[in-house]
């Protein structure tokens, strides 16, 4: 046979091909397995001793001729057509995808704090719900018969003496202060109870953050440094902040803090009751009869602590007029967040 | 409570406009939470805390204010008595414990009528009505000072003896309020020879009162203890500015300048012939000192204050300085001062003058621990799980009814721990499962026109069974039908148990948990981890839904406790090689008939398949026209393959053909 004219034959016909089939088609002519390569290849046998290396290596070349011919069909055939790309269509119909849930506003809120606080080098600890009395009130240096108790009205338990549902999260200042030596850097969230009639601003139960720290060489204005930190973190870097002296029995120096309102910033508005300044959370230095029930020596250590309401926080950053949202999980409520 | 700046203009030179003496008094933690311009004076209202019964004066914020303004406040001593009568009056304190100091001043030949004009200005602005002038001057007295009096009509009682004592059993008193009280042993009371006459610290009684025809009164001036009266208070529901002093501790020094101060304004404004003066307890409290380091001041505050404007600061808030050495003071507490105990005290004193904006703000050096919170880490990994599940977080109350568990049915057999002061029927008792209070999340959702719920909760249920324990518990409900619109278009999928499986499943696959079971009990399922119960799986019942009032739906729900999964999750990771080999599926169709479980299905085949069959999944399920009633088609995607070679076609043919022949022998299906 005469390779010459196989060859020229390919490439008339290759010319021809603008499909992929017909690609696969004419690969099946001569490549396959009874096409042209494998009748010609199976006929060498057959030839004088003289022509069969010749035409081995002939063949050999049509071979290799037909497959980077088809390879470079190939190439050209995808870039141009078969498969083309889908027209977007109408856009505005509904975009098809998993639909996502989302964390509960005050989970999301003591997440966030917390992770700032972590940021800081704070570990994250909770504690029990149920609490003694002692835990909650004696060991922190509220007197059982004192006004200074008002503040913390209690739900006492029934059948078992002297607990109670923790009214703040502060019992776990005692027990980690028992359970772990100084250097202590700490934050607590939790669920705490006080006997409030429930309306817009009150909750019979709601969530907290403690924080407290630890060491030798503790002071003041390290408390001042750190909440300037945090509320910065949350509020915002340009927000301001002042310190209140105010009364904690667990605390002395005692301070409350407010920010600078974050609706009117300071002029005074609805929101602060025309104050400009909006109480964020209660601290001060850990009271040296606080230590003195935990066994840490108030000589050497210092220490601060401060505990805030993550409600209040909610309400603030997002605008929440209604505590009682937090808690009736109302989907239209909980999906805005 | 409420002061005026003219009031305080009495006893300080004032030079600041109110609005900055409110900001100032605000900074020194007397929280001024209203200021008012009315009839030509300002009235601040100030909240003062429960450690300074010595704020609750004009005196004593007048002291802040001489302090903070650095001014000398000016002293009021009110001029002795010279016409003295003649009198013989008895007075017993049954026990000094209770009452620390009585004093009686009895003065005579008084007229009662209204005020002038300046009092009844002066006590309106603060709040406080105007009775008659002696009730006005005792009332006046009371907020100038901050002791407490009280005038009696001598005329009406016995005078020959005043008695400080406990109400005996029975006991009973109309007090000025027009109440009759029935009064016991926990109360404290003024008495005469015959009968109570008052509830000491608290309120006076009907019957002594001082009317427009009293000529003789006794004025009481005394000190009680704050228990005792808190104790009376709370026991009577009873609430006075007298008994609110007591409460947070009346200075023993003021009671006799107090009353003297009083005597003189009846002299002055009720004409007196006389008074006579008796007086039994302590006259004056023990003198006491603390110390004061400096330099430790400096370290707690981190800022250095100078000595002088210590001493000054301290003096100007009443205090004795003494200088004892380098640094240290020994500093006289006055008798209004009992707040003040240790040194931290006298620095937060400090700290107030100076100004807590004053102190600077530094950074202290944390020493991190970096332990991880195991259950913290756990709970955050199952919330973010279940929010790409597409579940919404709620948060529901811990306390709820009796009866709701009860109807719902969970109430049987478990004893939730009770509350001893509920403020209603809702916080009787602690929850003892999440199920309810999803329930009713549920209820309100499908209220709300939502057409598919899907909750969950992770917060602690309580058990007390020998102590009250906690256990910290997810909680998650399905319900209603969720719609996906694809392009096919609509496509609807109905919550189901297989929904919560699914979501199970997810979990304890994320979180490395395996063998675990489900074991099924009809309408509902218990989850098994190595044979320990670690949650339930259920349907609401008929009457549980129509007690939460939702109809037209099954809700799904799942309790699975986290405290016990703890101990079973695996979240280290460990890689296994890519197979090397490409493996063959092969599919098997086949109708089952209805009660054989898939899973027992999957357990034989993998079993029988081995070594080749390295998966089976189940990848159609499907009822309907072509499957005979009682029974349900499936297919079966079986995958083949090795670590050593490629497999080929009729390597895998007979163990496929077993699985097969299996299937039918031992489950009875049909291939299709």
């Amino acid at each position: 046979m005469d390779i010459k004219a196989v060859s020229a034959q390919i490439d008339a016909d290759i010319q021809e091909i603008n499909s992929l089939e017909a690609l696969e088609q004419f690969r099946l002519k001569y490549l396959g397995r009874k096409g042209l390569v494998a009748e010609l290849t199976s006929a060498i046998p057959g030839l004088p001793q003289e022509e069969r290396a010749r035409f081995g290596q002939e063949v050999n070349a049509l071979k290799n001729k037909l497959l980077s011919l088809i390879a470079e069909k190939q190439k050209t055939l995808a870039g141009s057509s078969g498969q083309a790309a889908q027209a977007a269509g109408d856009l505005g119909m509904p975009g098809i995808s998993q639909s996502l849930g989302q964390l509960h506003p005050l989970t999301q809120v003591t997440d966030e704090i917390c992770a700032i606080f972590n940021r800081m080098g704070f570990s994250i600890v909770e504690g029990p719900e149920i609490e003694s009395e002692y835990n909650n009130f004696t060991g922190l240096n509220i007197p059982l018969e004192h006004p200074s108790r008002e503040a913390f009205d209690t739900f006492y338990l029934k059948n078992y003496t002297k607990m109670l549902l923790r009214s703040h999260t502060s019992p776990v200042q005692v027990r980690q202060m028992k359970e772990q030596k100084p250097p202590l850097a700490i934050v607590v969230p939790g669920r705490v109870y006080r006997p409030d009639a429930v309306d817009a601003a009150h909750s019979f139960m709601f969530h907290q953050i403690e924080g407290f720290m630890v060491d030798t060489g503790i002071k003041f204005s390290d408390l001042k440094g750190i909440l300037e930190m945090f509320a910065q973190a949350v509020f915002g870097n340009d927000i301001k902040m002042r310190f209140r002296p105010h009364f904690f029995p667990f605390t002395e120096p005692s301070a409350e803090v407010d920010i600078s309102c974050i609706i009117c910033k300071g002029k005074g508005c609805s929101v602060c009751g025309r104050k400009g300044w909006l109480e964020i959370l209660g601290s001060g230095m850990i009271h040296p009869n606080v230590f003195k029930h935990v066994g840490i020596d108030a000589d050497k250590y210092t220490g601060f602590a401060f505990g805030l309401g993550i409600e209040r926080i909610a309400m603030l950053k997002y605008g929440i007029n209604d505590i009682r949202l937090f808690f009736e999980n109302d989907l239209r409520f909980l999906r805005q967040f | 409570m409420k002061v005026t700046y003219n009031w305080l203009k009495e006893f300080v030179d004032i030079k600041i406009p109110a609005k900055e003496l409110a900001d100032k008094l605000t900074m020194a933690g007397l929280e001024v939470v209203s200021l008012e311009e009315k009839a030509g004076d300002f009235v601040l209202e100030i909240e003062i805390t429960s450690n300074r019964p010595d704020w609750l004066s004009v005196l004593g914020v007048a002291r802040e204010v001489a302090a903070i303004t650095r001014r000398e406040l000016k002293a009021k001593n009110p001029k002795p008595e010279t016409k003295i009568a003649k009198g013989n009056l008895r007075i017993e304190i049954e026990n000094k414990k209770d009452c620390f100091l009585y004093t009686a001043r009895i003065i005579r030949g008084i007229k009662v009528g209204p005020s002038p004009e300046w009092l009844r200005k002066r006590l309106e602005l603060v709040g406080c009505r105007s009775v008659n002038n002696i009730v006005d001057i005792t009332n006046y007295a009371l907020l100038e000072s901050g002791e407490p009096l009280h005038a009696f009509d001598l005329d009406k009682l016995n005078p020959e003896k005043i008695v400080v004592r406990r109400a005996k059993a029975g006991e009973k008193i109309t007090t000025l309020d027009g109440q009759a009280r029935n009064l016991n042993n926990n109360v404290l009371v003024i008495a005469d020879k015959a009968k109570a006459v008052a509830i000491a610290g608290v309120m006076g009684g009907q019957e002594t009162e001082v009317t427009l025809d009293t000529r003789n009164i006794l004025l009481e001036a005394a000190v009680f203890d704050p228990i005792v009266v808190r104790r009376c208070r709370q026991a009577l529901g009873l609430q006075s500015e007298s008994s609110y002093r007591f409460e947070r501790g009346v200075d023993l020094g003021m009671v006799e300048q107090t009353s003297l101060r009083a005597a003189q304004l009846i002299r002055e404004y009720c004409f007196t012939q006389g008074v006579f003066f008796n007086s039994s307890g302590l006259a004056k409290c023990k003198e006491r000192s603390v110390k004061l380091d400096t330099a430790r001041a400096a370290e707690v505050l981190g800022v250095t204050i100078a000595p002088a404007k210590i001493k000054q600061a301290l003096s100007r808030l009443g205090f004795v300085i003494k200088q004892k050495a380098k640094n240290i003071l020994d500093v006289g507490v006055p008798s209004f001062r009992q707040d003040v105990k240790l040194e931290v005290d006298l620095i937060e004193e400090l700290a107030r003058i100076f100004g807590y904006e004053r102190i600077p703000v530094s950074l202290p050096a944390v020493k991190p621990q970096v332990t991880a919170n195991a259950k913290r880490a756990l709970t955050s990994a199952i919330k973010e799980i279940l929010v790409g599940l597409g579940l919404s977080e709620v948060i529901t109350y811990s306390l709820t009814d009796k009866l709701t568990l009860n109807s719902l049915g969970f109430g049987l057999g478990v004893q939730p721990i009770e509350i001893l002061n509920p403020l209603s029927q809702e916080q009787e008792v602690l929850r003892p499962t999440l199920i309810p209070g999803l329930g009713r999340a549920v209820s309100l959702n499908f209220n709300q026109k939502q057409e598919y719920v899907a909750i969950f909760e992770v917060s602690n249920i309580f058990l007390g069974e020998n102590k009250p324990q906690e256990e910290l518990t997810l909680g998650i409900a399905l319900s209603g039908t969720k719609s996906f619109l694809l392009e096919q278009g609509l496509v609807k999928d109905e919550a189901g148990f297989l929904n919560l499986k699914g979501i199970v499943e997810t979990i304890f696959a994320r979180l490395g948990i395996s063998g675990y079971t489900l074991n099924n009990q009809g309408s509902s399922a218990e989850i098994r981890i190595q044979n320990e119960k670690v949650g339930l799986m259920l349907s609401l019942s008929p009457q549980s839904l129509n007690k939460l009032n939702i109809k037209n739906k099954n809700v799904f729900m799942l309790e699975l406790s986290l405290d016990k999964i703890l101990s079973f999750t695996r979240r280290d990771k460990k890689f296994i090689p890519l197979p090397r080999y490409p493996g063959i599926a092969r599919d098997i169709s086949f109708i089952l008939k209805e009660g054989f479980s898939v899973q027992a299905i999957l357990v034989l085949l993998k079993e029988t398949g081995r070594p080749l069959l390295s998966e089976v999944r189940i990848t159609d399920y499907y009822k309907g026209r072509q499957i005979p009633v009682g029974y349900r088609g499936l297919t079966l995607s079986c995958f083949y393959s090795s670590n050593e070679r490629t497999l080929a076609e009729n390597e895998i043919q007979p163990t496929h053909e077993l699985l097969c022949a299996e299937l039918v022998r031992k489950f009875g299906v049909k291939l299709r």
